[in-house]
């Protein structure tokens, strides 16, 4: 069972001051070719009215360390049902979720917050920063859930912020930048504990083409720098910088 | 989370809306209000209560004459005297009977007025003996003060002792030593200075500090046993008008207190005398403030209940309103006992700015009543903020916040993370 207390990457140090590429990541970045994430048979039901509807369908997928994987289907797929299910904010119906080596799909609560503050960094299509917080505080958010004492969180927020162009808006409120900047200062936030894997759901909804593309930027830089990434997405342009894609249709997921 | 992050968080979510925040803790704010400035009030009250009661003297029995209801006197219809209250007799029989009295001291009110220059004054002449000091709990003040002594009565020169406002108003700033008070056309030289620390009065009468006592001997000689006054030809006659017995021991006072009761019913056809028991009136005092104790919890208890309500009522709709931010955290790896804190420590903090806002306002509403009642010139009221209770007042303020904050905290830490996340 996964625990704070013995989890090394919640009191890790913040990185030195990143200045390309490789710095991205951070410690998270692992060799590649190894299976990070591992399905077996992981399906989710829901039941509605009485009538059992699959989500998702046993589903069977190793996704290796440091691989950009997309996942693309129509609307009501199973696509968030699936990053809903690699994020740990749903229990799957049956199957075994691998993350690392270690079995997650049954862990009890505390442990599966704990993997998702240590090991899993989320972005949203809709940014979801916390609006009454600076974006310095916002970053910092996921490290006070991992006990990162303060000055070390304010400084690793610091270099995020710097990392993504964002030096000296440290006071700044989420309505205070543009949807480019805050999926910016959310990325920050999901990298902000160095984890394993970011999952990304639509990160590029919410965004003009241009400013997507620059997020998508972002993305393909921290998958150069070793970092495994998980996106949602309907765009097919995207499927060119993945290195893995599945697409879903009716919960069935298939390779390519 | 650090209790440092989780107070940096309260704080935040709680200036995100600081007015509405403000208007949660209105509720509470009153409610404390209202106990401190009740428990001043009564706390004051009961320590003057409990001051006048124990300037009498705790281990003192006070026998008092009072005058029967015209008509109700067999003696009035056959004689122009009028004879009631204590008598000689019965100090006697007290003096002999009762093992337990250490001291007896008889007190007569002379009822002769003292002037200041053409003026009467309200101040007191009594007669009474040496241990009068004693029982009234009464010092001497001046090196040069002395009070009366047993030979006092026996010389030609009358002397007096006293009060330290009776001597201001007397002699103003002169020294009182050597000057003389006249009484009844008689002058009595000022031989002590004397000051009840307490500002008692004499069986809860007289003002201690505003008497002048002579020898009970002197007013014998001088006029007498009998006290007349003409009043449609009638004439009154009191042997004493105050008997101070002073038990040996506190713990014989209810028993002594009840063999005098008996006597004097058995000897008293007529209601023509009051016992006052201090020390029952201190039982008494000490029951009425328990009682006062239990109204004012609960009084207490129903303002810090509506508060509590308040309080609540606003963490619910907080909870409901910030249910996608909880989504968030939860995702960002909050575990159900961090959002569980969160918002318990939300609302301990505004329950307990509350109470710190109540506190002073107690305080201020107990300091403006003291002022208010004391506008007319008399004692009022006297408002005593005691340490206990300001502690007592935070202290139910902050579990107030725990009591009514709990549900919604628990609320809050049980949404599933998702469907939080989706919250519109």
């Amino acid at each position: 069972m996964l625990s704070r207390a013995n989890n090394p990457k919640t009191i890790q140090a913040p990185r030195g001051q990143p200045s390309g590429a490789n710095q991205m990541a951070g410690s998270g970045t692992q060799p590649r070719g190894q299976p990070l994430i591992e399905l077996c048979g992981l399906s989710k039901t829901y039941e509605a009215g009485g009538v059992q509807i699959a989500a998702l369908r046993p589903t069977d997928l190793i996704v290796q360390r440091g691989a950009f994987l997309t996942v693309m289907g129509p609307s009501g797929s199973g696509k968030s049902t699936l990053l809903n299910l690699f994020g740990l904010l749903i229990r799957p119906t049956s199957g075994d979720y691998r993350l690392e080596g270690r079995t997650v799909s049954d862990l009890n609560d505390d442990a599966t917050s704990a993997v998702r503050c240590s090991l899993i960094g989320m972005v949203f299509q809709s940014f979801n920063l916390l609006s009454h917080l600076t974006i310095l505080e916002n970053i910092c958010v996921p490290m006070q859930y991992a006990g990162v004492p303060r000055a070390r969180m304010r400084k690793r927020a610091k270099e995020l912020l710097a990392q993504f162009g964002l030096e000296g808006r440290d006071g700044s409120r989420p309505m205070q930048l543009s949807g480019g900047q805050c999926q910016r200062v959310a990325i920050a936030r999901a990298l902000a504990n160095d984890p394993s894997v970011i999952l990304a759901d639509e990160p590029t909804g919410n965004l003009d083409e241009k400013t997507g593309q620059e997020v998508l930027t972002i993305f393909q830089e921290l998958h150069r720098s070793g970092k495994t990434i998980i996106m949602v997405t309907h765009n097919p342009v995207y499927r060119q910088y993945a290195t893995q894609s599945v697409t879903i249709h009716d919960g069935k997921v298939a390779e390519g | 989370m650090s209790p440092l992050e989780m107070a940096v968080t309260v704080y935040a979510s709680l200036t995100r809306h600081l007015i509405r925040s403000l208007l949660a803790t209105l509720g509470i704010v009153l409610g404390i209000a209202a106990v401190v400035a009740m428990l001043a009030i009564g706390e004051g009250g009961r320590r003057e209560a409990l001051r006048q009661i124990e300037s009498q003297g705790v281990d003192n029995i006070i026998l008092r004459s009072v005058k029967p209801v015209e008509g109700n006197s067999q003696q009035t219809t056959r004689s122009f005297t009028q004879r009631y209250g204590i008598t000689q007799r019965d100090f006697d029989h007290i003096r002999n009977i009762f093992e337990n009295v250490r001291l007896l001291v008889p007190v007569m009110d002379t009822r002769r007025d003292i002037f200041v220059g053409q003026q009467t004054t309200d101040i007191e002449a009594v007669a009474t003996v040496p241990e009068f000091l004693e029982v009234t709990r009464c010092r001497l003040v001046d090196r040069r003060s002395r009070f009366l002594k047993p030979t006092d009565g026996q010389v030609l020169e009358p002397v007096c002792v006293v009060g330290v406002k009776a001597a201001r108003r007397l002699f103003g700033h002169q020294d009182p030593f050597g000057q003389s008070v006249v009484i009844g056309n008689v002058s009595f030289r000022v031989v002590g200075l004397m000051e009840s620390p307490g500002g008692g009065r004499l069986a809860g009468q007289y003002e201690l500090n505003n008497v002048v006592c002579l020898p009970i001997e002197t007013a014998r000689a001088l006029w007498g046993g009998i006290r007349v006054q003409m009043r449609r030809g009638m004439a009154e006659q009191v042997d004493y008008d105050f008997l101070f017995l002073s038990v040996k021991a506190t713990g014989a006072i209810p028993g002594t207190a009840g063999r005098l009761r008996t006597y004097l019913r058995s000897v008293h056809a007529q209601a023509d005398y009051e016992v006052q028991v201090p020390y029952e009136l201190l039982q008494s005092a000490r029951k009425t403030q328990r009682i006062f104790t239990i109204v004012m919890t609960s009084i207490a208890a129903i303002s810090l209940l509506v508060g509590g309500i308040g309080i609540m009522n606003i963490m619910l709709a907080n909870i409901f309103e910030r249910t996608r931010e909880i989504g968030v955290r939860r995702a960002l790896g909050a575990r159900k006992r961090d959002i569980l804190w969160q918002f318990l420590a939300e609302s301990v903090l505004l329950t307990s700015i509350g109470g710190g806002l109540g506190v002073g306002l107690g305080i201020a509403t107990a300091a403006v009543a003291e002022t208010v009642s004391r506008m007319g010139g008399d004692a009022g009221l006297k408002a005593v903020v005691t340490s206990e209770s300001l502690l007592v007042a935070l202290a139910v303020s902050v579990i107030t916040g725990i009591t009514f904050g709990t549900h919604p905290a628990w609320k809050a830490a049980q949404l599933d993370p998702l469907t939080a996340l989706r919250h519109e």
